[in-house]
């Protein structure tokens, strides 16, 4: 469970991501990325579930899933989101995780002064 | 998913000899088998191509494909021969601490159809008997010692009593009690069970989470505390006239034998093959190891989760041709027309047992490491893996079918249902991430593929040199060790050989030692310890004590392999460190994505001048490749003398930097502070190592798992491919390695 909670002061940190998501972070995205990779937060706002991509054409083609933190309960496929690009999907997952855990629209955000 | 999964009844066969197939379907109706050689089993349109060879060989037309299912969960299983027939009064006892509430209702010891004790979906134990339930209100304690006590008088009064042993409490704390008085009938059991029952279709049921402890059963009603003072006291207790039957599970605990001390010699049977050798309810760290003092050690800890032999039955049978050449061959079952939708049940076609076939190079296909890993669910149980991936899990479609299926049994990577370590791994079930084309978490970004499959970018090397040679299994190597390796000038591993056992590290110390050559193509490798049993064969056991980048402990007291006695954790920490036989050990992970190495000084030295000959490569080699775009990564090793590197092996290149993912192992990383992390620590790196030995034999290692995955970058046309065959060639060739004059170790 994380102690970090993110806010508006991390967005500098979601920009960063966005223009690259994958291998070398800034400490401070790195540390967002945990808390949204990791066990999750505790108590109110605990996020019951893992996005995952399920692959449906392995090296071509992704369904947006939700993992529930239960072993051998089913996935639920998210309805109309499918990937054919991996870092398309990081940036979308990225945005999606940080509405689930700031309630902002990411791009809203970004978009403000 | 996937339609239908199957096993073989071996993953090591000899041409000749007869291999077992066992399927069930998971939604297929029929399917056809054919047999094929996997060369490469990478689909990433990046890679040099998915490549497998059908062999032509007549395994028969369309088969049925019936639903087998999975049986998961361990008990004790005892036959009555007809001892039981005749209890009227009757007690059942022993002593349990149980690890799992649920809201199952679980049996602790059953004659089934006439008495049982268990623990309800509420956690309250309850025992039945002549049609009448009795339940203790009070809920059980979780991780906690407690004595139950069921007895049944002549007369028809039924007692159940429960005592917790909390180890503060003194000797005559008072226990719980549930009476009734009911009309007795006769005992028509003829076995028992421990933790479980038998279920309404015969099979056992109703599974117990925890450890119990000498449970026994008396032909008369005794009191409670009566009980709890004879369990305490074996000695006394197996002259006790009343007695019928006490197990000990202290006795022959590495096999699947369980001991009646009774002179009636009720012994049963394990099945699932729960954990052994565990501390029992007399253990308070008087003694660590269970040789020492095995009567501590009189516990088992059952799992409803514990799988051993799936069992199914067998769909058919087929004989290795003769003359098919040593390789690693698939029998492709496809269902209902399906390619798309094949299981592949991979398998080792090892050499003759009886001659050898001329190939000097063997690639050691390393079973242990992927039974550790069998159907692991790393991505999906561990929410931190996703931290170490550096990017989103990706859920194949088999690891879909193992959210789904829990009951296939998991890997040594996971924990039971109660929390505690997985400490068995077997390969009577089918092992989904033993096929090729099958994508993992950790496998870096780029191809993401990992053992078995990420072994194929070594296949198919061997196959684009047009290298011939045998494929040896660890279990081969384990029962046949030196005797079977000096048939090769050359051993070759896979990119992630990390189990062994002490059979195993032996035999490609003394192959080395005594002039072999060893080409380590991976990370992380010869790092646990792990056992087989004589009396099981087919299941690994391995218990990661005291450090090592690891998913659980065993619990205290607990280090000691059940089926060997031996001290379960790191080679390192049992005088047989990794850098002793490849010259590098295990010093990093990050599954995001991998670096290149910088060529050192040490490439310049003559003794090296064979590894790079032909090669116009700079400073900076494998700045490519397909798991995570270089060639150091994902795993990584480094020299180390402090660890048992020898003094004259040559670093010859080392990656320089790696990303914040890669932290140090616990067991370097004494003294935890902020900057062991891989942009800011040297001692984070990949070491391409080589060193001669005094025999004349001569090692290579690369220690990380992420080359292989460059060798097999630009279809194998790279300088990571070329310094790799390099090797192999001067390798293959017998004449003597010398150990360095000025270098001597
Ligand atoms: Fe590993």
């Amino acid at each position: 469970m994380s102690r970090y909670r993110i806010d508006r002061s991390d967005l500098a940190f979601a920009r960063e991501f966005l223009a690259d998501p994958i291998g070398y972070h800034s400490p401070g995205l790195q540390r967002v990325l945990n808390l949204m990779r990791g066990s999750g937060v505790a108590g109110a706002g605990e996020i019951p579930f893992k996005y995952v991509l399920v692959v449906e054409d392995r090296h071509g083609r992704w369904r947006l899933g939700r993992l529930p933190l239960r072993r051998g309960a089913p996935v639920e496929l998210v309805e109309g989101v499918v990937y054919t690009d991996l870092i398309a999907a990081e940036r979308d997952i990225f945005s999606r995780r940080w509405k689930d855990l700031t309630g902002d629209d990411l791009d809203q955000a970004l978009s403000q002064p | 998913m996937l339609p239908l999964v199957a096993y073989t009844d071996k993953l090591s066969v000899a041409p000749g000899e007869a291999l077992s197939v066992m399927v069930s379907s998971f939604g297929a109706r029929q399917y056809r088998a054919d047999l094929r050689r996997i060369i490469q089993g990478d689909t990433n349109p990046q890679g040099p191509g998915y490549k497998d060879q059908p062999v032509a060989l007549d395994l028969g037309g369309s088969r049925a494909a019936v639903a087998k299912g999975f049986y998961p969960g361990s008990c004790v299983i005892i036959p009555g021969q007809g001892m039981l027939g005749d209890l009227r009064a009757f007690t059942l006892a022993l002593a349990m601490r149980p690890s799992l509430i649920d809201g199952r209702e679980s049996s602790l010891i059953a004659l089934p159809g006439f008495a049982r004790i268990g623990i309800d979906a509420a956690g309250c134990v309850f025992a039945e008997a002549f049609g009448t339930r009795l339940v203790i209100s009070a809920a059980v304690a979780l991780e906690t010692w407690h004595i139950v006590s069921f007895s049944a008088s002549a007369e028809g009064g039924l007692t159940l009593a429960v005592t917790c042993e909390r180890d503060a409490a003194s000797a005559d704390i008072a226990p719980s009690l549930a009476t009734a008085t009911v009309q007795p009938s006769p005992c028509r059991a003829d076995e028992v069970l421990i933790a479980a029952t038998r279920g309404g279709d015969g099979r056992p049921a109703g599974f117990f989470d925890g450890k119990i402890d000498r449970p026994a059963l008396f032909a008369t009603d005794l009191s409670h505390e009566a009980v709890r003072r004879l369990l305490a006291d074996f000695e006394r207790l197996s002259r006790q006239r009343s007695l019928r039957a006490a197990w000990d599970f202290s006795q022959r605990m590495t096999t699947q034998v369980i001991c009646d001390i009774s002179p009636f010699h009720l012994d049963g049977r394990i099945h699932n093959a729960p954990a052994r050798a565990m501390t029992g309810w007399q253990w308070k760290g008087q003694e660590l190891d269970w040789k020492k003092r095995p009567d501590l050690y009189s516990a088992i800890h059952f799992h409803s989760t514990d799988v051993y032999d799936t069992g199914w039955e067998v769909d058919f049978t087929l004989t290795l041709p003769e003359d098919l050449p040593s390789g690693v061959y698939a029998l492709r079952l496809v269902p209902d027309g399906v390619e798309e939708d094949a299981y592949y049940c991979v398998f080792a076609l090892r050499p003759p047992r009886d001659r050898v076939t001329g190939n000097t190079v063997a690639f050691l296909f390393p079973t242990c490491s992927y039974l550790a890993y069998a159907n692991h669910r790393l991505g999906m149980d561990v929410p931190g893996t996703e931290i170490g991936m550096g990017r989103v899990v990706e859920m194949d479609r088999h690891h879909m079918f193992l959210q789904t299926h829990p009951g296939i049994g998991l890997s040594v990577y996971e924990v039971h249902d109660d929390g505690s370590g997985v400490f068995h791994s077997s390969r009577l079930r089918p092992i989904l991430d033993l096929q090729p084309k099958v994508k993992s978490f950790l496998g870096g970004f780029g191809s993401n593929i990992w053992q078995f499959n990420a072994d194929t970018h070594v296949l198919g090397w061997l196959d684009a040199i047009g290298q011939g040679y045998d494929v040896i299994t660890d279990e081969d190597l384990h029962a046949e060790g030196l005797r079977l390796l000096s048939r090769y000038n050359v051993v070759i591993t896979g990119t992630h050989p990390e189990y062994h056992t002490r059979p195993m590290i032996e035999a490609l110390q003394g192959f080395t030692d005594r002039g072999g050559r060893l080409m380590y193509l991976g990370g992380n490798g010869f790092y646990w310890v792990v056992s087989f049993n004589e009396d099981m064969p087919g299941i690994m056991e391995c218990r990661r004590s005291e450090a090592g980048i690891r998913p659980w402990e065993p619990g205290h007291g607990q280090f000691h392999h059940a089926f060997t006695g031996e001290y379960g954790g790191l080679w390192r920490r049992n005088g047989r460190p990794p850098n002793h036989l490849c010259g590098v050990g295990m010093t990093s992970q990050g599954f995001d994505i991998s670096e290149p190495y910088m060529l050192t000084p040490d490439a310049a030295e003559p003794r090296a001048a064979f590894i790079f000959e032909g090669l116009d490569c700079g400073a900076k080699i494998g700045d490519f490749g397909l798991a995570g775009g270089g060639a150091a990564g994902l795993e990584v090793d480094r020299a180390d003398p402090a660890q048992g590197t020898p003094a004259h092996a040559l670093v010859l290149a080392s990656s320089v930097r790696h990303t914040d993912i890669y932290l140090m192992t616990p067991e370097d990383l004494l003294d935890p502070t902020p900057e062991w992390s891989g942009t800011q620590a040297e001692i984070i790196r990949a070491d391409l190592t080589f060193f001669e030995t005094e025999g004349g034999g001569a090692v290579f290692s690369t220690g990380s798992i992420a080359w292989a995955g460059s060798m097999a970058w630009n279809g194998y046309q790279n300088e990571i491919a070329a310094i790799t065959t390099n090797v192999l060639r001067r390798f293959d060739d017998p004449r003597r390695f010398e150990m360095p004059r000025d270098r001597q170790s």
